[in-house]
């Protein structure tokens, strides 16, 4: 269970996040809002990339800390970027990640296959399509299985196969223990699958509803 | 098998060595950082070529503002003025790389020590230094009369440890700023004065045909030692607070 009490973040004077409370439960929660409202401050927060300005944030009752070794192997990430190297393959690029994060070949080929990019796991990451690129850095932040699995926008610039592509591999990354956050403008992409969602404006949490049982998702 | 995943280990120093590998295997398909260092050192040394006396021997003195010096002061001055110049132009670029599509996020997400990141891309800003080297002083050899012996080999490697230890560190502090190319030398240059001033004073005694020994048992020597390693220990204990 991942804990956030008063977290705050400024750039300068913009305030992104207003004192943000949320208990963030296993499951995937859909995180929705308009451009600007702290979803990607949020996401990073929480991958431990951005440390807020004041609040707390905790795992399971232990203070987040991006300089332990054992928060970041739980960690799967994917933000704007796709973070892949544009000069090596897509399987290059997920075996290098693979090797980092102690994966072998057979799962890379196995994450390459459930985001439809087996026959473009040659390519360079730079001559794919945007489309093409966000497959393949979902592929990349769910490479290692991590506990926590933060994605931002993973259905940009998606077609309906991509998308749902990228539904599958995380509806087959889910289990009761894991805790996901995926930040989308899609609602009706995440819709099939998601536990909970949450709506941010203007910094601040405006919603957060979790689906009673009987809503549950297949 | 992959071009980027061959080595076996896969602690501390086998990811260490897969990230530094990486590095090399998209420099060698993007040549993003090399050619603009040895463009760079061949247009200085030629510049130079026409700008000292011909045939001059390292002993011959030559008449400065500021008094005289020996040819052998001047060729070591303008040698390492070279290589530090082009090595800050490499570095600079060094966390490109890292930086376009997020990579450094994912980078930043993998269980391996920041030491290792650190030691990772020292070990490329080496390669490319060395490589820079390797082309620039036999260059220098051929247009001007001096000798490269093992003295000489010794001393540039000892040297390259310094300044690629600082110069990693900074680039990457560098490139969290908007005016990275800027920033580097600004932050860079008053730190790797020690190391750069025992360069001189080592070569230039080398170029004038001091024996090795006698040159190594010289105060610059044991300045040049002691820099390393702070530099390198400093580097790979700050490195995480700066890239974090």
């Amino acid at each position: 269970m991942i804990a956030l009490e008063g977290v705050r973040v400024t750039y300068r004077r913009t305030v992104a996040l207003h004192g943000i409370d949320l208990l963030l439960l296993p499951g995937v929660t859909g995180l929705f809002g308009p451009n600007g409202s702290g979803k990607s401050t949020l996401l990073r927060v929480l991958a431990g990339l951005l440390r807020p300005g004041g609040g707390t944030v905790t795992w399971d009752g232990v203070p987040l800390n991006i300089s332990d070794e054992a928060f970041r192997s739980r960690v799967g990430y994917a933000g704007h970027g796709s973070g892949l190297y544009d000069r090596l393959s897509v399987r290059e690029n997920l075996r290098l990640f693979g090797a980092l994060h102690g994966v072998g070949d057979a799962r890379v080929e196995e994450m390459l296959e459930l985001v439809g990019l087996q026959d473009r796991g040659g390519w360079p990451a730079g001559e794919l399509s945007a489309g093409l690129r966000r497959r393949a850095a979902v592929a990349r932040a769910l490479l290692h299985e991590p506990q926590l699995l933060l994605l931002d926008e993973p259905y940009a610039n998606l077609d309906d196969d991509g998308a749902g592509k990228v539904s599958d591999a995380i509806k087959a990354w889910r289990t009761p223990d894991r805790t996901g956050l995926v930040a989308t403008h899609g609602a009706k992409r995440v819709k099939g699958y998601a536990d909970a969602a949450i709506i941010l404006q203007h910094g601040r949490i405006v919603s957060y509803r979790v689906r009673t049982p009987a809503e549950a998702p297949t | 098998m992959s071009a980027v995943s061959a080595p076996g280990g896969r602690g501390w120093a086998g990811k260490t060595l897969l990230l530094a590998r990486k590095d090399l295997v998209i420099e060698v398909r993007g040549r993003d950082t090399l050619p603009p260092m040895l463009v760079f050192s061949l247009a200085v040394t030629l510049l130079l070529a026409f700008t000292l006396p011909d045939t001059s021997r390292p002993s011959t003195r030559i008449v400065l503002p500021a008094g005289t010096a020996s040819v052998a002061d001047v060729l070591a001055g303008f040698i390492w003025v070279t290589v530090l110049f082009a090595g800050l132009v490499g570095f600079a670029r060094s966390f490109e790389v890292e930086r376009h599509e997020g990579a450094i996020d994912a980078l930043l997400l993998v269980p391996l020590d920041r030491s290792g990141l650190y030691l990772a891309k020292a070990m490329t800003n080496l390669a490319f230094i060395v490589a820079v080297e390797l082309f620039l002083f036999p260059v220098f050899a051929v247009l001007f009369p001096i000798g490269l012996g093992a003295g000489v080999v010794a001393i540039v490697l000892l040297v390259d440890v310094g300044f690629v230890a600082i110069g990693t560190l900074f680039a990457a502090l560098a490139a969290q700023t908007r005016s990275r190319e800027l920033m580097l030398p600004v932050l860079a240059f008053p730190v790797l004065v020690p190391v750069f001033i025992s360069a001189v004073e080592l070569t230039s005694d080398l170029f004038l045909g001091r024996p090795t020994r006698a040159v190594v048992s010289a105060g610059w020597f044991g300045i040049l030692l002691a820099f390393d390693l702070i530099y390198v220990v400093v580097g790979a204990l700050t490195f995480e607070f700066v890239i974090e």
